[in-house]
C-alpha cells in the first residue's frame, strides 16, 4: 500500500518483487510479482504483505513479518540492502517472509536470591538454581512445584537429565552443581499432581572437586554427567545405575541452609574419571555426543575432549577469558562462546584456521553470561549478558532479532530455551523471566 | 774566433729560458783563457748583458773598472730593457759590427773609437774637458758637407771650414813630423788634434784590455785590513759580492711575466664592481639589517597605504552609513582611524587631519617602544618526546569497567584479591569487611566491626583462605569459609590461641606490644595493638605477616608470636611490605624506603625517594624493582640493581597517590589517586641487566565519582588476568577489564 503509493509518486527506483514463504497456506500471498520502491524498509514491507493477506481474507489479523533475501534478513532500507549485497534491481527479487519475533513477556517467577542457573530442556518443567542454595522446579512455567534443598552453597549450574528407556519415565532426574564443591543428584516424581510445594532431598552427592563446581552437563543418553570446577578439572560422574559398586552409603552431618545439623543417611558417588588439561577454572561444559565434551575455561581456551581416552582432541586458544559455551547451529557443529567481554564469538571447528571466529555478535555492552543454540534451528542463538539483556540472534544477520530487557538492568546470570518458542532467563534481580511466543521457523 | 763562445752562450741562454734551469758558470768556463785575453770587449759586453749571474767572475779590479765604463756607454740600451730577448739580439748585432771595426779598422771605426775615447776622457777627467767649438749639436755632419762652414760657435758666428789638405800635403807632413801619426782629425770641430804620449798609451792599454789609467796597479799587494787573529770564528773579510747590489734576474723574470700578463690582459688590477641588475622594489629591506650586527632590531614598518586611502577608492571600500554608525559603538582602539571617502579629483582632496599626530605617534613608537628580540627555539615538540611503543601494541591492559561491586555504605579503603582470582575482599569506612565473588559481583560475606577498616589482606596461600583485617587498634584474622571442609578444619586449628594472652616483648618491663586473643563472634583471632594499625602485609609463605602500628611488628601465625626487630628508623614508618620471593623486608618511612634482610636482620639498602611523604609501595614480582607513590602525587620507580636513586620519577596526578600495584604476571602497574583516577602503565622489566625497564603510560581510568571520602583509595590487579580492581571513595569497587584484540 505504502510502497505502491511511493512507487507511483516518487521517481525512486523500482524493483520487481515476488513474496514467497514457507509459512502455512493461510499466510501465503499470491505469487504474482509487483513493482515496489527500493526505499521501503522492513515495516513497510510487512505492511504490504499484511495488506495482501487482508485482501485475500477479510478476517485476517495483522502479523509482523521479517524478510529474508538470499538468506539474510533485511534490516536496512531495501535499496541499501541491494547495493550492499550487489543484487541487481532488474530481475525479479524473491523475498521470503517469516513471522517476526515479537516475544511476549510472561510473569516472572520470583526467587529469594539471585537466579544463577536455569534449565529448560524439559517441556513441562523449568529447573532453576538459586544463590540461596535451593534448586526449584517450576511446573508449566508458572508454579513452583519442587524445592531441592541440600546444598550449603549457592547453586551454580543445574541440569535436567534426559531420560532413557531403562528408567521409570515418571521420574525426573536433576543434577545440580554448587559452590560448596559438591554435585547432587535429585529424583523427582514428575507425575505427581500435588499442587503444593514439595521439598526434595538429594538422592546422591558427588564429592570430589576441590574447588567450587562451576558447571554441569549431562550426556545425551542420560547416564552420566560431567562437571567443571575452579580446581581446573572436569570430572565425569555416573548418574545412571544406582547399583554401581562405587556407591558409598554414608551417614554424615549435613549443614542445611536452614541451620541445624541433621543426621541423614546419604548416598555418595565418586567420579568415574577426571579430564585434566585446563589450567584455570573450567567455566562451562557441554556434552554433545556420547564421546565428545566441549569445555570453556578461564585460561582462554576451548577444548574438545574425547571421553574414551580422556584427552583433548581440539584446542582453541581464544584471546579472552571464557565464561559460557554451547555447541549447535549448522549441523550441530558450531561452537559459540562468550567471555569476559561483550562479544559472542562463534567458531567452526571444522575449519582449519579456527582462531578467528566465523561470527561475532557485538551488541551487548557487558560480559556475556550465557549463550545457547536453539535445539532445532540452525540459525538461532540466544545470549544473556551482565548488561541486563537477553538477545536473540540469527547467524544470517549480524543484528539481533529481539532484545529482551526483562531484568530491569540487573545482571542476567543464566538463560535457556524452553519448549522451542520461549526463552527463560534468571538474573540478579532474583527473577526468572519467561519470554514466550518466539516463532522459530 | 770571437763568435764561437758567443753562439754557444746564446744557445745556452735560449735553453735556460726554455727549461728554466739556473745558468751556471759553464758557458764562461768554456772560454779558453787566451781568447779571453784577446777579446776582452766581447766579454765585457756579454757580462754587461748577462747581468748579475756572471758578475762573480769579475773579481779583479781591472774588469770591474771596464764594466763601469761600458755600462755608461750602453746605458740607453740596458735601460730600455723591456724585452730581454730583443735587446740581447740587438746588442749582438752591435757587437758584430764592433768586431768588424776593430778587426779591419776603417774610418768609421776610428771615429767611433775616438768618440768613445773622448767620452772616456770626459768621464774620467771632467776638469780638463775642452768645450766644443762647434755648437751644432748632435746632427749628422753630412748636412754641412757642401757648406763652407762646419757649424756655429757660441756667439752664433759661422765657423769656417779649414782648407783641406790634400793627400800629398798630409803625406809630407807625416814624413816631416815624426809625431804626425798621433794627430787625429776632428770632424766635428774641423781641426786636428795631436794626441799626447799619455793618451796614446791609454788607448793602447784599452785595446790590450788593461786598466786604461797608467797609475793603476792591478797587482797591488793585499793588505789584510781585517784583524781576525784574535777572533774565535772566521769572519769573512771578503767584500760584499756584487750580486747584493744588483736586481735579481729571477725576480726580474717574474716581473716580466707579470708585466706580460698585465699587458695581455690576463691580470686585471681592480675589477669593476658589478651592480645587481634588478632588485626587489617592494622587498623587505632586512638584508640591510644584517650588516648592523646581531643586536640590531629593525623598527616595525609603518603600514603602507592601501586602496582605502586613495582619493577615489573603489566603491567597495566606502563604508555605508550604517557601518560608520557602528564605528561609534566600537572601542576607541578598534575604531578605524580613517574613513574612506570618494572625491571627484585629487585636487579636491583635503589635507589629512591626523598627519602630524600620526607621524608624531609613529616617532614616539619608534623612540619609546622597547623592542626585544624573542628567542624562539624551533624544535618540534613531538621530537622531544621519548620514543615509546604505541599502547595498542602493549595489549592487553585494563580499559573498560565491566563490573561493579556495590554494597558498601562508606568509602572503600582497601581491597585484596584472593590468589586464585575467585574472591575479592574489601574493607570500608563503614566498618564492614566483605568478600565478593569476582566473576559476578556477588557479596558472599560481611563482617561488621566497630571502627573503620584500614586494611584487608588475603593470606597468599590458596589453601588458607584467611583474611587479615585491620580496624582501629585491632587486627582480626578471619576464616572466610571459602575453603573446603578439610581446609576449614585446618584453619580452625590455626585460628585458635591456646593460651589466651601470648606476648612477645624484649623489654619485659613495658606493656605488651600485642595481645593475641580468640574472637568468638567471628571465630577468629584478634590481635590487640596499642595504636591504630594502618597496614598489613603477608609474607609470601603465608605464615608471617607484618603490621604497621606505626612501629613495625612481625607476627607469626603458626606460633602466635610477635616480634619487633626493626627499631632504629629515622622517621615514622608508613608502610611495610615483604619481598615476593626472598627474605627481604621493605619499610618505608615518610621520605625513604629501607630494605632489610630478615635472615640476618641487617639493613641492605636505603632507597632515597626525595619525596616529602610516601603513601604506598609495591614490589615487582621479579623483586628487583620497586614503585613508590607519594602524597605529592609523584611516583618513582626504583631499579634496585641500578642504584638507590629513582630510575624514573613521574608526576601524573594533581592530588596524592593512594595506592600503587604491580601485576603478578603481566608487565603492568597501576596507580590510583585522590582525583578518582587510576592510571595504568606498562612497566616491562627485562631479564637482560643491560636493558633498563620500559615504562609506558597506557590508560587513564576514570569512573569513580569524587566524594568527600576521596577518589580512588586502593587499586589491585587480578592475579591472572590483566584486570584492575579499584576501590573508590564512592563506596563502589570497580573491575576494569581488557578488551580483546581485534583478531579474536
Amino acid at each position: 500500500m505504502v510502497g505502491m503509493m511511493n512507487g507511483g509518486v516518487d521517481d525512486a527506483r523500482l524493483v520487481e518483487v515476488r513474496f514467497v514463504t514457507k509459512l502455512p497456506s493461510s499466510l501465503k500471498v499470491p505469487m504474482t510479482s509487483m513493482k515496489l520502491s527500493t526505499k521501503l524498509v522492513r515495516a513497510e514491507l510487512s505492511e504490504i504483505v499484511n495488506y495482501l493477506l487482508l485482501s485475500m481474507d477479510s478476517e485476517f489479523k495483522q502479523i509482523a513479518f521479517d524478510f529474508i533475501v538470499n538468506g539474510e534478513f533485511i534490516r536496512i532500507p531495501l535499496e541499501e540492502f541491494l547495493l550492499r549485497n550487489g543484487i541487481s534491481t532488474e530481475r525479479v527479487l524473491e523475498i521470503e517472509y517469516v513471522k517476526a519475533v515479537v516475544p511476549r513477556e510472561d510473569d516472572p517467577l520470583p526467587h529469594d536470591d539471585w537466579v544463577s542457573a536455569v534449565d529448560g530442556s524439559h517441556p513441562s518443567f523449568i529447573a532453576s538454581g538459586c544463590y540461596d542454595g535451593y534448586a526449584r522446579l517450576w511446573k508449566e512455567g508458572y508454579q513452583c512445584s519442587h524445592v531441592l534443598e541440600g546444598h550449603s552453597g549457592a547453586i551454580s549450574s543445574i541440569c535436567i537429565i534426559k531420560e532413557n528407556d531403562s528408567r521409570n519415565s515418571n521420574n525426573l532426574h536433576i543434577v545440580t552443581a554448587s559452590k560448596d564443591r559438591d554435585l547432587k543428584l535429585w529424583q523427582i516424581n514428575a507425575d505427581s499432581t500435588i499442587d503444593h510445594l514439595t521439598k526434595v532431598r538429594s538422592l546422591k552427592t558427588f564429592h570430589g572437586h576441590t574447588g567450587s563446581v562451576q558447571c554441569v552437563s549431562g550426556v545425551p543418553s542420560g547416564d552420566m554427567v560431567c562437571s567443571g570446577s575452579w580446581d581446573s578439572s572436569i570430572k565425569l560422574w555416573n548418574v545412571g545405575d544406582e547399583t554401581e559398586d562405587d556407591l558409598v552409603i554414608k551417614k554424615r552431618k549435613v549443614h542445611t541452609i536452614g541451620g541445624g545439623l541433621n543426621e541423614e543417611s546419604h548416598l555418595e558417588g565418586t567420579s568415574i574419571s577426571t579430564l585434566k588439561g585446563h589450567t584455570e577454572c573450567v567455566s562451562a561444559v557441554v556434552w554433545t555426543e556420547r564421546e565428545t565434551i566441549y569445555s570453556a575455561s578461564f585460561d582462554h581456551s576451548v577444548k574438545r575432549w574425547d571421553v574414551q581416552t580422556g584427552k583433548h582432541t581440539w584446542n582453541l586458544a581464544s584471546g579472552k577469558l571464557l565464561r559460557c559455551i554451547d555447541v549447535g547451529g549448522e549441523s550441530s557443529a558450531l561452537v559459540a562462546a562468550g567471555g569476559a567481554d561483550s562479544i559472542i564469538r562463534v567458531w567452526d571447528p571444522r575449519k582449519p584456521d579456527t582462531l578467528t571466529p566465523t561470527f561475532k555478535f557485538m551488541s551487548h555492552s557487558s560480559w556475556i553470561s550465557a549463550c545457547k543454540w536453539h535445539k532445532s534451528s540452525w540459525y538461532h542463538l540466544l545470549s544473556s549478558s551482565y548488561d541486563g539483556k537477553v538477545m536473540l540472534w540469527d547467524i544470517r544477520t549480524l543484528c539481533c532479532l529481539a532484545v529482551m530487557d526483562s531484568h530491569s538492568g540487573e545482571k542476567v546470570l543464566c538463560a535457556d530455551w524452553w519448549k522451542d518458542d520461549s526463552i527463560i532467563s534468571g538474573g540478579a534481580d532474583s527473577k526468572l523471566s519467561i519470554s514466550s511466543r518466539i516463532s522459530i521457523s | 774566433m770571437g763568435e764561437k763562445p758567443l753562439v754557444g752562450k746564446k744557445r745556452m741562454k735560449r735553453k735556460y729560458r726554455d727549461n728554466e734551469i739556473e745558468p751556471r758558470s759553464t758557458p764562461i768556463d768554456n772560454i779558453p783563457e787566451e781568447e779571453e785575453k784577446e777579446i776582452p770587449m766581447h766579454l765585457l759586453d756579454d757580462w754587461s748583458d748577462d747581468g748579475s749571474d756572471d758578475v762573480d767572475f769579475l773579481e779583479d779590479e781591472e774588469s770591474s773598472d771596464e764594466e763601469d765604463w761600458t755600462d755608461e756607454s750602453e746605458q740607453s740600451i740596458s735601460d730600455d730593457g723591456d724585452d730581454v730577448e730583443e735587446t740581447s739580439e740587438d746588442e749582438d748585432g752591435d757587437l758584430e759590427e764592433d768586431d768588424e771595426c776593430i778587426v779591419f779598422g776603417g774610418k768609421k771605426a776610428e771615429s767611433s773609437n775616438e768618440r768613445s775615447i773622448a767620452a772616456a776622457e770626459e768621464s774620467d777627467s771632467s776638469e780638463d774637458e775642452v768645450p766644443n767649438r762647434n755648437t751644432i749639436g748632435d746632427v749628422p755632419l753630412e748636412w754641412y758637407e757642401g757648406e763652407e762652414h762646419i757649424g756655429y760657435d757660441k756667439t752664433g758666428k759661422k765657423i769656417k771650414k779649414q782648407a783641406k789638405k790634400d793627400k800629398l800635403d798630409s803625406f809630407l807632413a807625416g814624413a816631416d813630423n815624426s809625431g804626425n801619426w798621433r794627430k787625429i782629425y776632428d770632424d766635428y770641430n774641423d781641426e786636428e788634434i795631436e794626441l799626447t804620449k799619455e793618451e796614446t798609451k791609454l788607448i793602447r792599454k784599452i785595446i790590450k784590455g788593461k786598466t786604461p789609467h797608467s797609475d793603476a796597479n792591478p797587482y797591488e799587494e793585499y793588505i789584510d785590513w781585517f784583524n781576525y787573529e784574535d777572533k774565535n770564528h772566521p769572519v769573512s773579510s771578503a767584500p760584499e759580492p756584487k750580486s747584493r747590489f744588483l736586481p735579481s734576474r729571477w725576480e726580474h723574470k717574474k716581473v716580466v711575466k707579470l708585466v706580460r700578463a698585465i699587458r695581455n690582459g690576463w691580470i686585471k688590477a681592480d675589477k669593476p664592481k658589478e651592480e645587481p641588475r634588478c632588485f626587489l622594489l617592494w622587498g623587505d629591506d632586512t638584508t640591510e639589517n644584517e650588516r648592523r650586527g646581531l643586536s640590531y632590531i629593525p623598527a616595525p614598518k609603518a603600514k603602507l597605504p592601501g586602496h582605502e586611502l586613495s582619493y577615489k577608492p573603489p566603491v567597495e571600500y566606502i563604508p555605508t552609513q550604517e557601518e560608520i554608525n557602528s564605528y561609534q559603538l566600537m572601542h576607541e582602539e578598534d575604531r578605524p582611524k580613517f574613513i574612506p571617502r570618494r572625491l571627484e579629483s585629487m585636487r579636491t582632496a583635503p589635507a589629512y587631519d591626523n598627519a602630524l599626530k600620526e607621524s608624531f605617534e609613529r616617532l614616539l613608537d619608534l623612540y619609546l617602544c622597547p623592542r626585544i628580540r624573542k628567542k624562539r627555539i624551533d624544535i618540534d615538540p613531538e621530537s622531544l618526546k621519548p620514543k615509546l611503543p604505541h599502547p595498542k601494541d602493549l595489549q592487553p591492559y585494563p580499559t573498560m569497567c565491566f563490573l561493579e561491586y556495590k554494597g558498601h555504605t562508606g568509602p572503600v579503603t582497601s581491597i585484596s584479591i584472593h590468589v586464585s582470582g575467585e574472591w575479592i575482599a574489601s574493607g570500608s569506612n563503614d566498618g564492614t569487611a566483605r568478600i565478593w565473588e569476582v566473576e559476578n559481583g556477588r557479596c558472599l560475606k560481611i563482617w561488621q566491626f566497630d571502627e573503620a577498616i584500614q586494611h584487608v589482606a588475603w593470606n597468599p596461600l590458596p589453601e588458607l583462605p584467611i583474611i587479615a583485617v585491620s580496624t582501629g587498634q585491632d587486627v582480626f584474622l578471619l576464616d572466610t569459609g571459602c575453603g573446603s571442609e578439610d581446609q576449614s578444619q585446618n584453619i580452625k586449628g590455626l585460628l585458635n590461641v591456646n593460651v589466651s594472652v601470648l606476648t612477645t616483648n624484649s623489654e619485659e618491663n613495658s606493656a605488651p606490644l600485642v595481645t593475641w586473643v580468640n574472637h568468638e563472634k567471628y571465630d577468629g583471632i584478634r590481635l590487640k595493638h596499642f595504636k591504630l594499625v594502618t597496614t598489613i602485609d603477608w609474607h609470601y609463605k603465608g605464615d608471617y605477616f607484618c603490621t604497621v602500628v606505626p612501629t613495625i611488628l612481625i607476627h607469626q601465625l603458626s606460633k602466635k608470636q610477635t616480634q619487633n626487630s626493626i627499631k632504629k628508623l629515622h622517621g615514622l614508618p608508613v608502610t611495610a611490605v615483604f619481598h615476593p620471593s626472598r627474605p627481604f623486608f621493605f619499610v618505608s618511612t615518610k621520605k625513604n624506603v629501607r630494605v632489610y634482610n630478615l635472615s640476618n636482620q641487617k639493613l641492605i639498602k636505603k632507597l632515597e625517594t626525595g619525596f616529602r611523604e610516601i603513601s604506598s609501595i609495591s614490589i615487582h614480582p621479579g623483586g628487583d624493582n620497586v614503585i613508590v607513590g607519594s602524597k605529592e602525587g609523584k611516583l618513582c620507580w626504583f631499579d634496585m640493581d641500578l642504584s638507590c636513586k629513582p630510575y624514573k620519577t613521574m608526576r601524573n596526578n594533581l592530588k596524592d597517590i593512594t595506592g600503587v600495584a604491580f601485576h603478578r604476571s603481566y608487565p603492568l602497574f597501576a596507580i590510583c589517586s585522590h582525583d578518582s583516577i587510576a592510571y595504568v602503565f606498562h612497566g616491562m622489566v627485562y631479564s637482560d641487566l643491560n636493558q633498563n625497564p620500559l615504562i609506558v603510560p597506557l590508560k587513564i581510568l576514570r569512573g569513580h565519582k569524587k566524594t568527600n571520602g576521596g577518589g580512588v583509595l586502593d587499586c589491585k590487579f587480578h592475579p591472572k588476568e590483566p584486570w584492575l580492581f579499584t576501590a573508590g571513595g564512592d563506596s563502589v569497587i570497580k573491575l576494569y577489564c581488557n578488551e580483546a584484540p581485534s583478531m579474536y
